[in-house]
Order: structure tokens, then sequence, then C-alpha cells
């Protein structure tokens, strides 16, 4: 009854909960501009475009995303063969004690008419199944603790997870340790199957349980003499064998039931069986309940994203259909860290320590910001810091295992940070350095402090070079934007003689805000040329980094 | 010596030709490639962050000096980046020391020995013109070819040691051993507008389009380009060009598309489809006066093959 009622509350939470999602893939919007598709409009698109492709000869891509990155898990083969190890033991372990265990009485006993799950294969196969499980998840466990980019993206929500996976297997197979010993459950056995009331023929088959199942009775209930015990094995061969595959067969089981026969009366006693099993059912029951908001989404997830991704190009599809695509997979991503383990910038981390320059933790920003509206300022400036330290290599997209289009969820961030006003940081930062100059435009007297000036440099120590420049504007000579330039003076405010002479004049404000500065193609033609070893190119990369730094000192 | 491709961040997602050509032929030269994850080279970081590009590059540094491998590169961006990180840390003990904390946890150590190189100089140092031209099996007939040396492998030339940035003659060289010409042209050294990009898009276009405008004014019958950015820069300008009526660029190629059709490699294996422009056919002069005894050798490549 109490099963029933949980195990049917936990379904209807899934499907609620399932109902919710699939609204929220056709609702929200990760790009301000795929707010115009209707929730009808992402539907039909979706729609149409999944039969198109089941349709045509592009099939092929669908089966082989299913099967080969599904099925087989192909994709993070690519990154780790120990990561693709752990998740393929975890997988086909799960799925089978899903199909064979949780599911047995409805899927196997109907494939299978001698299914009984105290039966060999089943009761050997369950134990093999969970054993795999609980490796895969000592796999998963072990590279979070050892992988130095997988340990510092590992949450919360990764624990529960990996948690509740460990709280069912591990109750299982206690539950079924402490079968085997169970005097409580041998008797409940007796009355259910063999209906046996002699007093002696029920001693003959407690010791031989006692003997050769690992049952544990009470001191007295059972006899070791060689007659009482053939008289036992007779009464098992006649009542119990047919049901029964040897306990030990249950060989992880088994041996933990060894461990436990000091204590497995006291354990009868206090029912911890049941408990037990109450703990093992609700756990999976929880799970069950939970799997439209946590990770495990990704079951039902993961195969529609690898088919579709594998079988359409993003550019060209349908922007309806892509709205809802790019929704999906924000929920479908596992926080496997495999994007941020390898991301091809997770190294400036350790410089500047924004959690959104690794991959899998901007996502999960971005899917806050996409479900929780607008989100704060501070939280928006850090993303934003994160998506442009981004190089858009797509590593992350080439090696996410459910084959995420994560370079298209950036482009959608990017997006929508310049709607909130947040777009390229260096185009700001070059608009406030040019404001900055505003006061000391046409300023009568300069400060000639050089000495002053070049110690307030702070990265390249080169960029002091401009004190050995005397005016004699071969770098601007050299200068291709000087070259396309009509009028130059106009056009950049300064030449980069012009830059080299403000900064021996202490006018730092001034040379920063030119638009030579914020031009400069970084050709290295100026330096190249200099005669005097000025590097002017690396001058201008220098007033660049101090407007960025003035930029960001006025914010804060 | 032994090598590690540095395909930086852009190659892989938009340029993936020029490592499948730059693998075929350094497979057919029987060079031997350790294959290593790399971070990004720094380039990208350097415009905001002088400490993170220098970081960046440092860790593929101190990387490439734990395999004991040297760093081929096939961007010229990555290139001078990777090398001017090296002046700066050799320079400024300060990074040094930063980087060497940042690389500890990792258990690396920036060294200071590691080699790097773009793979136009190890063709022309390492394997040698001699042993190319000895290799050429199909050679191109006298293509008349607009290269660009790329401003960030030939400038500031004492950092970088590609070539001599006033008359440089590695490219030109190059081609010379697999029977195509270098012509002289104004967009030879100079930049392709592709560091401008984010920061002023309409500027950036305008500097490629002028190159375009001197490689339409050339005598050479195909532009070279042998840096990913400069590449983009190109199909970026092609695509603005197209339908506006203006002269339209035949097409871009690679030195390692070039080199592996001289060594005779299916033109598949090269995917000089993908460029953007493609080459409508690599339009070769008339063969050599030079008779070919044997008559043994495939034909030079003309007329519509490749494409």
């Amino acid at each position: 009854m109490f099963f029933s009622i949980s195990l049917y509350l936990a379904l209807a939470i899934c499907l609620v909960g399932l109902i919710y999602k699939a609204y929220s893939w056709l609702t929200v919007s990760v790009d301000p501009r795929d707010r115009q598709y209707s929730a009808a409009k992402r539907a039909g698109a979706a729609i149409s475009g999944l039969l198109r492709t089941v349709f045509s000869p592009r099939i092929g891509a669908l089966l082989r995303g299913l099967v080969w990155d599904g099925l087989l898990q192909g994709r993070s083969l690519k990154h780790s063969a120990l990561a693709w190890l752990g998740h393929i033991l975890l997988f086909v372990g799960f799925m089978g004690l899903l199909l064979l265990h949780a599911l047995g009485e409805q899927i196997t006993a109907s494939l299978f008419s001698d299914y009984y799950p105290t039966l060999d294969p089943w009761l050997w196969l369950r134990e093999v199944l969970g054993l795999m499980v609980l490796a895969g998840v000592g796999i998963i466990v072990l590279r979070r603790l050892t992988v130095g980019g997988l340990r510092q993206t590992t949450r919360a929500r990764d624990r529960v997870a990996i948690a509740l996976l460990a709280v069912i297997l591990l109750s299982g197979f206690a539950l079924q340790a402490l079968k085997i010993t169970s005097s409580d459950a041998f008797d409940r056995m007796v009355n259910e199957y063999a209906g046996m009331d002699d007093p002696q023929e029920l001693k003959a088959l407690r010791s031989v349980w006692a003997a050769d199942y690992g049952v544990v009775f009470a001191p007295g209930a059972i006899g070791s003499d060689q007659d009482l015990l053939e008289q036992g094995r007779e009464l098992n061969e006649n009542n119990c064998i047919d049901c029964h595959s040897p306990a030990n067969h249950a060989f992880a089981s088994y041996g933990l039931s060894v461990l436990l026969r000091p204590v497995a009366l006291g354990l009868d006693q206090a029912n911890a069986s049941q408990i037990l099993y109450y703990i093992h059912f609700l756990a999976c029951f929880l799970g069950l309940a939970l799997l439209p908001f946590t990770k495990f989404l990704h079951l039902l997830l993961g195969p529609v994203i690898l088919a579709v991704n594998a079988a359409t190009e993003r550019e060209g599809m349908n922007p309806a259909a892509r709205a809802a695509l790019r929704a999906m997979e924000m929920d479908a991503c596992t926080h496997c860290g495999t994007c941020s383990v390898h991301c091809s910038v997770g190294i400036t981390m350790s410089l500047i320590p924004n959690y959104d320059i690794l991959p899998s933790e901007r996502l999960a920003s971005l899917s806050a910001k996409t479900h929780g509206g607008e989100g704060d300022r501070a939280r928006l400036a850090q993303t934003r810091e994160g998506a442009y330290i981004c190089t858009s290599c797509q590593r992350c997209t080439r090696l996410c295992p459910l084959g995420i289009n994560l370079h298209d969820l950036w482009t959608a961030q990017r997006q929508d940070l310049a709607d909130e006003g947040l777009g390229t940081p260096l185009r700001e930062i070059a608009e406030f350095a040019e404001q900055a100059a505003q006061p000391s435009r046409g300023r009568h007297e300069v400060l000639v402090d050089t000495g002053g000036f070049k110690k307030t440099l702070k990265h390249s120590a080169q960029a002091g070079s401009f004190t050995e420049c005397y005016s004699c504007r071969e770098c601007t000579n050299a200068c291709p934007l000087v070259h396309m330039s009509e009028w130059p003076n106009q056009e950049l405010d300064l030449l980069p003689h012009q830059v080299m002479y403000c900064l021996k004049l202490g006018l730092m404000e001034e040379a920063m805000g030119s638009r030579m500065v914020w031009n400069c193609l970084t050709c290295y033609e100026c330096q190249q040329t200099c005669p005097n070893l000025v590097q002017v190119t690396d001058v201008m990369y220098e007033l660049r980094y101090l407007a960025a730094q003035a930029a960001m000192a006025r914010e804060n | 010596m032994s090598y590690a491709l540095f395909l930086g961040c852009k190659i892989p997602s938009y340029a993936p030709q020029y490592e499948t050509s730059a693998r075929a032929v350094l497979g057919k030269l029987g060079i031997q490639l350790t294959e290593m994850e790399f971070n990004c080279c720094g380039y990208p970081l350097r415009d905001q962050h002088f400490e993170l590009f220098i970081l960046a590059a440092a860790r593929n540094l101190a990387l490439a000096e734990a395999q004991g491998v040297e760093l081929m590169t096939l961007c010229k961006c990555c290139l001078g980046t990777l090398k001017r990180a090296q002046k700066f840390l050799e320079e400024q003990p300060d990074l040094l020391a930063m980087v060497q904390e940042k690389l500890a946890p990792e258990g690396l150590k920036y060294q200071g020995t590691a080699q790097v190189r773009h793979i136009q100089s190890v063709l022309h140092d390492e394997v040698g013109l001699e042993k190319l031209e000895d290799l050429v099996q199909a050679p191109l007939n006298g293509l008349k070819v607009a290269a660009m040396y790329g401003c960030h492998a030939l400038r500031p030339s004492r950092i970088t040691g590609f070539d001599n940035a006033y008359g440089p003659k590695l490219i030109e060289e190059l081609l010379k051993v697999i029977g195509a010409e270098g012509v002289p042209w104004q967009g030879r050294l100079r930049c392709c507008g592709g560091p401008l990009r984010e920061r002023n898009p309409e500027l950036s276009l305008a500097t490629i389009m002028m190159r375009l405008e001197e490689f339409a004014a050339s005598e050479a019958q195909v532009l070279m380009v042998d840096c990913p950015h400069t590449l983009l820069q190109v199909k970026w300008a092609h695509e603005t060009l197209s339908g506006e009526g203006k002269p339209s660029l035949d097409g871009v190629v690679l030195y390692p598309q070039l080199l592996g059709l001289a060594l005779g490699l299916e033109p598949g294996r090269l995917d000089l489809t993908q460029n953007a422009p493609a080459p409508s056919g690599l339009k070769a002069s008339p063969p050599p006066a030079k008779a070919d005894p044997g008559g043994e050798k495939p034909k030079a490549v003309g007329g519509n093959s490749p494409a």
C-alpha cells in the first residue's frame, strides 16, 4: 500500500515535472531574438524538422548519433577512456537493473517464462549489474577527486546525484545480504510456500539453510548431525530448490552477509531488512520524482540531442526549432565537466577566479539567467567577463559527451548580454578612455614627470621604452592606419610618434583616449622600424591595459 | 626533432583544411607528430589582459618542454604570441615568478627552453629546400602566387626570427621549389586587419579589402595566406564583396595545399574545396620547356583538377 502510494506519487511528480520542463523548452529564450517564436511555432518547427530528417538520407547520421554516441557513448571516448569506462559501466548496469530488477515483473517476466528473481541467471546477473553501477560511480568519484578541473567544478547537485545512486545501490546490496541471513525471511517463505508444520522437519530444513545458505538462526533452533541434514536436504529439494539458486550465487551480497552473521539476529529483531527495503525503494522513487529536475534528465534528453545534432547543422536550422533545442540543451547538461577540463582558456581561472570562464559553470549561469529573469548587474558583469575571455574555439562543443552545441548557446548568450548593454568590453573601454581624455584635450600646461609615469606601468616592462623616442616619425611613416587615412590626424587623433610624445609629457589620458591606440592593428610595423628600439606596438598594448584597469577601477 | 602541432583556437573549427593539408604533407615528408592538447596561445587574451596572455602562452611552452617536443604552429599569430611571451618571460623576472607559481599546481615549470616554429620555417629550414625539391612529383608550372607573410610571424623580427622583416624570401623560396612563383605585390608584408575584427569591424574589413585590391592589381593567379586569421578575413571580405559587382577573388590557398599537390597527394586529402573562395582551378602556365626524359612523373597539376 505504502509502496504503491509512494510509487504513484513519484510518478505523478515526475510527470508534472516533465510537462513543466517541456513547456519551458517551448517558452524560454536564451537569445532575446528567440522570444518571437511562440510555443506552437517552436513545437511545429521541431516536429516538422524531425520528420523531414527522419524521411531523408540524414536518417543515417541520426541513427549513428543514437547508437554510436548514445548507446555506446563514442563521444566521451574521445576525451578520456576512464570517463567512458565509468559511464558505460554505470549506464549498462543501471539500465540492466531497471529492466531486469525494477521492472522485472513487467518486462523480463513477459520475455522469459522461467523468470524468477531468486534463480540463476537472474540472481547473479543482478549482482553483476549492481557491481557495474558501483564501479561506475566509483570511477566517477575518483575522477572528480583527482582531475583538477573536475574537483573545482563539483557542486552540491553532483554530490546529491552521486549520493542518491550510492544509497540505492548500497541499500540494495545490504538488503539482499540481510535477506540471506534473516531467519524471519526464512520463516515467512516456509509459511507461504512450503506449508510445513512438523517441528522436526522444520528443524531439518533450517539446519540445511543455516549450513548451505547462510541463514542465521537462534541457537538451539538448528542441529548439525548428518541424519538431520540429510532429511533437510531432501525437504529442500522438494520444496525450495526449484525457486532458489544457491545463496552464494548472489556473490557480492553473500560476501556481505558473511560479515553480517554475528549481528544477524539482532538486525532481524530490529526489523532491519524492512527498514532497508523502505530506504531502497524510497531512494529509487526519489530519483524518479526528481528526474526532471536533476542531471538524471539526460537519460531522456541525451538521446534526443545526440540524434538531432548528429543529423542537423545549427546554421540554417529553422530558428523556431533552434530556440526549443537551445532550451533543451541547457537542461540536458549533466555538469560532467568535460568542457571545463579541456577549456582552452581554463588556465586563466588561476589569475581571474571567475567561474563563468569555465563552460560548465557559464552554462549554469546562462540557465539561471534564462529561467530566472534579469539577475543582478554584478553577476551579469561576471558572466560577460567569462563570455569574452572565451576565444570561441569550440572545443567544448566538439567534446561535449551529449553533443550539446555550446558554441551556439554562447552566441545566444553574447547577444543576450549585448541587449543588456554588456557587449564587447573592448569597445566600452575605448569609449571610456576617449571620455577620460576629454578634460586634457587642449590643455596647455603639461605634466613633465616621465619618471613617475614610467613607474605606473605595471605590465610589460618594455612599455617604458617610450622614453627613448626622439620623434623621428619612422613609426608614423610605417603605420598602415596612417596610410589608409585621408586625414590621419583627424581620424586617428594622434599619430604613433605623437602617442609616444604624449607619454613623454606624462599625458597618459590623452594617449590612452586616442583612436590610434584603439585602432592599432598590432602589425608591429612601427616597432620593427623604430631606429631607437622603442617598442611602439607594445606601448599601445600597455595603454589599452591601463585603460581597462582604469575603467574597472571606476566601476568598482 | 619531434614536433607537436600547435593548432590554436581557430584552426580546428574555422580552418580545418589547414590542419588536414598540413598533416597530409607532414605525413608524406615522414615528420612524426606528438599529439598533445594545448590551451589558447594567449593571442586572443592579449588585447585585454597582459598577464593572462603570458600565463596561457607559458603553459603551452611548459607543456612542450615537459614532453621534450618542439612546437610547430600553423597560425602566424600563435607563433608571434608564443615568441613574444618567451621574450617577456626572459626579460621580466616578476612575470616568470607569477607563471611558475600558477603552473606549479599542475606540476609544470617553465624552463625557457621550448622551441617554437611556424610550419613554413620547419619546411624551409628543417626539411630543407633540396629535399623538398627532390620529392616534388608534379611541379606547379610557374603558378603565380601572391603570398602574404603575416605580421605576427614577420615582426618584430628580432623576436620572431621568421625572416628578414624588410626583404623576406622564405616563402618565395618555398614556392620556387614546388615550381610556383611568388610574385611581388603591395600587400605581401602588410596586415590583414584580423586583429581589429572585434574592436573595429569596419576598419578591419577595409584593411582586408585593401589587400584584395592590391592582389587584384598583381599578376598573381592565387592568393596564399598561411594564417587562419587571414584566411577568415579573406572569407569575410569575399562574402561581403560578392553581389556588389566588385572584382572578385579567384581563390585563396595555403602553402601545405600547394606543396601537397606538388608532392602528388590526392587533392581530396588537401581539402582545397573548403577554402573560401576556393580556387576555381590552379591555372598553371604552359609546361616548362625543360623536357621530362622519363615521362614517369605525373603531369603537373593544372586545369580544373583540384576543385
